[in-house]
């Protein structure tokens, strides 16, 4: 489980703009957002986005486990009781570098 | 690996927490430059003025707008025309410039009648244009002058005008970076949600943060013709002055240079609801990830992956061509902050380039965690470097081409080292699958010049002075 959380953080690291958006909020919504629908479609499931803002992270999460499945071969055969247990996985660590040990002074101020 | 405190350092000790050399396994939480901070005294940095990079950076690419700057005139001159920024109006905003030109007896007795007066002057001369920009500068700041309130009596005696004041002095800010954010967030306040758009797609974004440099807009707009997505609004390149007024009603905000302009898509997010997308748009990984991004969001996947494959057929095998001649190459990027980050991969996924040192001259801690996160080990980040840190990069990873100014550029040229202009190109545009491909063309004839050995060499036989010891 730690190798899939590592490569999908190594990822994610590379890749990823929504990381780092600009503000704390921003982090988490982006974080939550795309990794929900990760998680759906890891789980083959067919993701129904509600709202302007689910729409975009479908589409960031789409490209991201389109990109995984060509880079790491356990991508099509995880199972779906696992794939819980990695997003959660890599949710912490996301929110641990991008958020809680960050360094950046900006992200919670107040105002953009 | 510590931060770096460099020999050349030694008497502003201040300088080792702007400057990272990242070593393996690290990641942002080890260490992350100071920025977005005030130059250290004793540093001669690069950086430009607030009151520039509102003007220059953004204001001054909307291509129907006079851009009034209330100061005296070298404000003027200096942020005009150091940009190349087109426009498909015949290039308006880059032919002319415009000032109040203060004198000292405007300073002592006050600058507003003189700001009306040339206001009023410049919609006379021009009486096509009905838009315009007015900027305080530092000494019309200093001394006081209510621009919004001029800007005020003249729209009420000038029905047909509109006017957007941008209160930003140079010295209100460490770096250009608060003009960029004054400008948004002025803009935002006091523009947006004032005009309505006329909506002829069933798909609307608003594109924020390029600006057009040698085409940029102009070269990306044909994709989103061909996908059928109305752009509301560029941010700002080749724009529209009453466009940017519009940008409420777009469904998408795409986001390239978040540094200068992140903060009016977060406000559009937080005001209007409209999503936001940060997307590269150098690079062909890149710009095929953004273009399948908002063809998924739009779902219109089919025509975003038919828009790629051929965008791949025409370009992908002269980006090629390049690379297999461009693999290995050492490439620094010392620019404004984005560029940093936007590129460090791409030249190393695209092109086999390997970006051995970066320098930023306004980025903030955000953009250095994405650099890092994103750029390679053994590799320098460097906050607002000074010249002589330059010179000792340069001993310390022999670079063979700088992406960078014209200034730093001009200076590099000195030591031999090709450079190619990071900000306003030599021969671009650079995004997009073409674009990419004419940066990999000046970076390989960069790279290749013949002339650069012959120039290294003095025919009289003398000994070349190094640079460092010229300069003591």
């Amino acid at each position: 489980m730690t190798n899939k959380v590592d490569n999908l953080f190594d990822y994610v690291q590379e890749r990823c703009l929504w990381q780092f958006a600009s503000r704390t909020w921003d982090r988490t919504d982006n974080i939550d957002g795309v990794l929900k629908h990760v998680g759906s479609l890891l789980k083959k499931d067919r993701p129904a986005p509600e709202t302007p803002a689910e729409r975009l992270n479908l589409a960031d999460a789409k490209v991201l486990v389109n990109d995984c499945r060509q880079r790491y071969d356990w991508i099509d055969a995880i199972a779906p009781a696992e794939v819980d247990e990695v997003i959660e996985g890599l949710k912490a660590r996301l929110i641990d570098v991008t958020i809680t040990r960050s360094k950046n002074r900006e992200l919670n101020h107040s105002l953009y | 690996m510590p931060m770096v405190l460099l020999k050349c350092d030694k008497d502003i000790p201040e300088r080792e927490k702007h400057i990272y050399l990242k070593a393996p396994d690290e990641d942002t939480n080890a260490h992350l430059p100071l920025s977005n901070a005030a130059t250290i005294p004793g540093t001669l940095s690069e950086r430009g003025c607030a009151f520039c990079g509102a003007k220059l950076v953004i204001g001054g690419v909307v291509k129907d707008a006079i851009q009034m700057i209330h100061g005296p005139i070298g404000c003027a001159y200096d942020t005009w025309h150091t940009k190349r920024y087109p426009s498909d109006n015949g290039h308006f905003q880059m032919k002319y410039v415009w000032s109040t030109d203060m004198k000292e007896s405007h300073i002592v007795f006050g600058g507003e009648k003189r700001l009306e007066k040339s206001i009023h002057e410049a919609f006379d001369e021009m009486p096509e244009i009905k838009r315009m920009f007015v900027y305080t500068t530092c000494p019309t700041a200093l001394i006081g002058d209510d621009v919004k309130a001029v800007a005020k009596r003249v729209m009420e005696a000038r029905p047909d005008v509109d006017i957007f004041t941008v209160e930003c002095p140079g010295f209100s800010g460490v770096s250009q970076s608060k003009g960029h954010h004054v400008l948004n967030i002025g803009w935002i306040d006091e523009k947006v949600g004032t005009l309505e758009p006329e909506i002829t797609s069933p798909y609307t974004m608003n594109f924020i943060g390029d600006f057009n440099i040698q085409g940029d807009t102009q070269l990306l707009q044909t994709y989103w013709d061909r996908l059928g997505i109305q752009v509301i609004a560029h941010f700002t390149g080749n724009a529209a002055y009453d466009d940017l007024r519009c940008m409420h009603r777009a469904q998408l905000n795409v986001v390239n240079c978040a540094r200068s302009s992140g903060y009016i898509a977060n406000e559009l997010k937080k005001r209007y609801g409209i999503p936001r997308l940060d997307i590269d748009s150098w690079g062909f990984n890149y710009m095929a990830e953004g273009v399948r991004k908002i063809g998924t969001f739009f779902g219109i996947e089919d025509r975003a992956e038919a828009l790629i494959a051929e965008e791949f057929e025409k370009w992908k095998p002269k980006l090629d061509w390049y690379k297999e001649r461009l693999a290995g190459t050492k490439m620094a990027i010392w620019t404004g902050g984005p560029r940093l980050w936007h590129w460090t991969k791409s030249v190393e996924d695209d092109l086999g380039v390997h970006v051995v040192a970066m320098s930023s001259k306004f980025g903030h801690e955000e953009d250095f965690e994405k650099v890092i996160a994103r750029g390679r080990e053994g590799t320098y980040y460097i906050d607002d470097g000074n010249e002589l840190e330059f010179f000792e990069i340069i001993d310390l990873v022999k670079p063979d081409v700088i992406f960078t100014g014209g200034r730093v550029g001009e200076l590099v040229k000195k030591l031999h080292i090709p450079y190619v202009n990071g900000h306003a190109y030599h021969n671009g545009p650079y995004m997009g699958f073409e674009g990419f491909v004419n940066l990999a063309r000046d970076m390989y004839n960069a790279v290749h010049n013949p002339l650069l050995k012959l120039a290294a060499s003095d025919p009289r036989g003398a000994k070349q002075i190094p640079m460092l010891e010229a300069a003591e």
